[in-house]
């Protein structure tokens, strides 16, 4: 029995020993496995969020560029009137917002001849732009409705032909033809 | 095995049981799925998101441009006619300007600004005039009058005229004066300066009211081609249009008459004859005479009812026709044309006269 026991004892020993060392091989296998998974989840995570991020800006981008356009598209300036003042040598280009949007910036007045050769261009803080009631509008803008008129010196006209072309922040620009 | 490879039927289920059992075990490839799905997930979120709300953008700004497009067309269709535009000059530097606006399109028009331009050989000046208010329905008429200021003119100096109105789309609409086909009718109906409405040609019994002389039922009257006298006698209504060319101002004297002869025999006609009166706007006729001024282009209603000649010490007394039947009328107009002496015959109308 005493002897039986020994080898019992050594046979479950060497089992142990056979159980404990697949054992091993498999733990490092799991643990490995889940830092990978780990990692990679933590990764994907990153990548998404960043991606997310990203396309936020895009979209907020785009957008913008959608709005822009489409304020563009509702801009629209309509010429009441022209008045070449030769004693003054100054142009009144009476202007009304008949557009669908507010905050119509006149940036830039341009003077040509009727063959579209330029005579004159007027950068923002080369003109005035005044309302109907003789204000001057400092930061050059109409709202839907509004009427104003802008005032261009310096000008030698002979008889003839001209065009002007008001250009808009947004992009726009309205032609206009007339006589002196 | 030799039995496996004897019965090829069992063999491909048995590969494939195998092959998800190894799938299964292995787990060395567990992350690269889990990487994978990540992967599928974040891209099918992405682009749905994305996608849709690139679909949403593009949506918007095709509503965006069809209500653009929408704005272009109400803008093209807008249609405004005006006409029979006439300008005043009063002392104090304004212009009165009336005009007949028609609105000949299927849209309201907002009114903005009216822009007046006049000029002559020594003044080029202009103005505009802003309504707050203004607007005209689909096919609505309407008489507009409104004053502009403008420096720098005169009362008595004659100039040219152009005006035009701003809508509230931006179109720019001319105002036409009341000249051009005009005269093409008055050669014709009125061959002068002055113009006959025969459509608006009536009569009224002159009623003695105490003192006072009175057109019955005024201001309706009753049409001038039939006419029933009774009362203290007749007045006749006619209504004339001064279209001289040259736009000067005609000032009717009180020897203006309108007279009919009556073809009583074959060797006699016999007359009658109304000289012209003062109404005022309730049907009273004046005793005395003020010379009748007709403005360029403006509609004017002249009055015949005096037996003799309204002036000096002699006042107005009541004509009536001896003679009855039918009788042709003419209108003889005497006066001036800015300033200058005229008369004028409007070979008129007929008419038939009961007692």
């Amino acid at each position: 029995m005493p002897f039986n026991s020994q080898k019992n004892l050594i046979s479950l020993t060497r089992a142990l020993s056979l159980v404990f060392n697949r054992d091993k091989r498999a733990v490092s296998a799991v643990v490995s496995n889940v830092i990978l998974t780990g990692a990679v989840i933590m990764v994907g995570f990153s990548v998404l969020s960043w991606m997310l991020s990203q396309s936020s800006i895009s979209r907020m981008q785009y957008s913008e560029a959608v709005n822009a356009d489409i304020d563009r598209l509702k801009e629209r300036l309509g010429f009441e009137y022209v008045f070449y003042n030769g004693t003054s040598k100054s142009l009144l280009v009476y202007l009304i917002n008949c557009g669908t949007v507010d905050n119509v910036n006149l940036t830039t007045v341009y003077i040509s001849f009727a063959n579209g050769t330029e005579i004159k261009a007027y950068s923002y803080s080369g003109f005035a732009l005044k309302s109907f009631s003789g204000m001057i509008i400092a930061d050059h803008k109409l709202n839907r409705g509004d009427e104003g008129y802008v005032v261009l010196s310096s000008l030698n006209f002979d008889s003839g032909n001209y065009l002007i072309r008001v250009a808009t922040k947004r992009g726009s620009s309205f032609d206009y033809a007339f006589a002196v | 095995m030799s039995q496996l490879s004897g019965d090829p039927a069992l063999i491909t289920p048995l590969l494939f049981k195998e092959k998800i059992k190894r799938l299964l075990c292995d787990k060395r490839g567990f992350s690269s799925i889990v990487g994978a799905i990540f992967a599928v997930l974040a891209m099918m979120s992405l682009f749905t998101t994305v996608f849709l709300w690139m679909i949403s953008q593009n949506t918007f700004y095709n509503e965006e441009v069809k209500a653009r497009n929408q704005l272009e067309i109400d803008r093209l269709n807008e249609r405004i006619k005006a006409s029979r535009t006439n300008y005043t000059i009063y002392t104090n530097g304004k212009i009165s300007v009336t005009t007949e606006l028609q609105n000949i399109g299927p849209l309201s028009v907002q009114l903005t600004t009216i822009w007046v331009y006049i000029s002559n050989a020594s003044c080029n000046v202009y103005n505009f005039t802003r309504f707050s208010n203004a607007y005209l329905k689909a096919g609505a008429n309407s008489t507009f009058n409104v004053e502009v200021s403008v420096a720098g003119i005169s009362s008595s100096s004659t100039y040219k005229f152009t005006s035009w109105l701003i809508t509230g789309r931006g179109n720019v609409v001319p105002l036409e004066e009341y000249t051009g086909k005009i005269l093409i009718a008055s050669v014709a109906q009125g061959i002068g300066a002055l113009q006959n409405n025969f459509e608006d040609f009536k009569y009224y019994n002159v009623t003695k009211q105490g003192s006072i002389y009175v057109l019955a039922n005024y201001p309706n009257g009753a049409s001038g081609y039939l006419v029933n006298q009774g009362g203290e006698g007749i007045a006749f209504q006619v209504l004339v249009t001064n279209l001289d060319e040259n736009e000067r101002t005609i000032v009717l004297l009180p020897s203006s008459v309108l007279f009919s002869m009556f073809p009583t025999t074959e060797q006699q006609i016999r007359a009658a004859f109304w000289y012209i009166v003062n109404v005022n706007g309730s049907g009273v006729i004046s005793s005395t005479y003020t010379p009748v001024t007709l403005s360029f282009g403006v509609e004017t209603r002249l009055y015949f009812a005096s037996y003799k000649i309204i002036t000096g010490g002699d006042l107005f007394s009541p004509s009536k026709a001896s003679f009855t039947k039918t009788a042709p009328v003419n209108l003889a107009l005497i006066g001036t044309i800015g300033g200058s002496p005229y008369g004028q015959n409007i070979p008129f109308v007929s008419i038939y006269i009961n007692n």
